[in-house]
């Protein structure tokens, strides 16, 4: 099953008000994919916990076997 | 629930070792990309780093990662015992100068060539550990 990559961009944005995602399939192949994502929310965090934050957002889709890899970009 | 002899025992390696890389394969033969990318930027740094591979018992240490650090995939970079990331947020932060800072090290000279680097002997040190299949 291929991931949704709108679906996954609204997940990241539903679980983070105020942040903008996009979400860009790296491969073609729909399991590898990138996340370029700005949230209030990580002001003043480390990079580490930013992208727990992006991941918990999708985990469901980790979880379920759609994605495999998703390389998250943290945009100022 | 993870194994806890196993939990606390990469407790202990996290604790014992200022700069600690769990990674698929070992520094001289990584078995993963992005375990060979990241092990390509330690080596630029110049600081002693200890290496476990994962791949003898990843299920288990996935387990026990997810439980203490939030995190399952790796490689996973421990620096004075904290989780600082994987492979994409160690060259982020290799490349904008904070991973110099966080290890307390110079940042090496930006033409230097990864590949070239790797090449060459790093200042790795014996893996602290073998992780038996648990």
């Amino acid at each position: 099953m291929a991931a949704d990559l709108n679906e996954l961009k609204v997940m990241i944005e539903d679980a983070l008000p105020g942040s903008s995602a996009e979400v860009i399939d790296e491969t073609g192949t729909g399991d590898h994919l990138r996340a370029e994502v700005s949230a209030p929310q990580f002001e003043g965090r480390s990079r580490i916990d930013q992208h727990r934050m992006v991941k918990a957002a999708v985990r469901q889709r980790f979880d379920d076997g759609t994605i495999h890899a998703l390389t998250i970009k943290v945009l100022d | 629930m993870a194994d806890q002899e196993l939990t606390d025992r990469v407790k202990e390696l996290i604790a014992e070792n200022q700069v600690l890389l769990f990674m698929k394969g070992t520094p001289s033969a990584p078995r993963c990309g992005f375990s060979m990318r990241t092990v390509q930027v330690l080596d630029q740094m110049g600081v002693e780093y200890g290496a476990i591979d994962v791949l003898p018992a990843l299920e288990p240490l996935r387990e026990v990662t997810s439980e203490i650090s939030d995190w399952e995939t790796f490689p996973q970079l421990y620096v004075n015992g904290e989780l600082l990331g994987g492979c994409d947020i160690v060259e982020e932060m290799f490349e904008n100068g904070e991973l110099a800072e966080t290890l307390g090290v110079e940042q090496p000279a930006s033409e230097a060539d990864p590949a070239e680097a790797a090449n060459q002997d790093g200042p790795y040190k014996s893996p602290p550990m073998d992780i038996e299949g648990a």
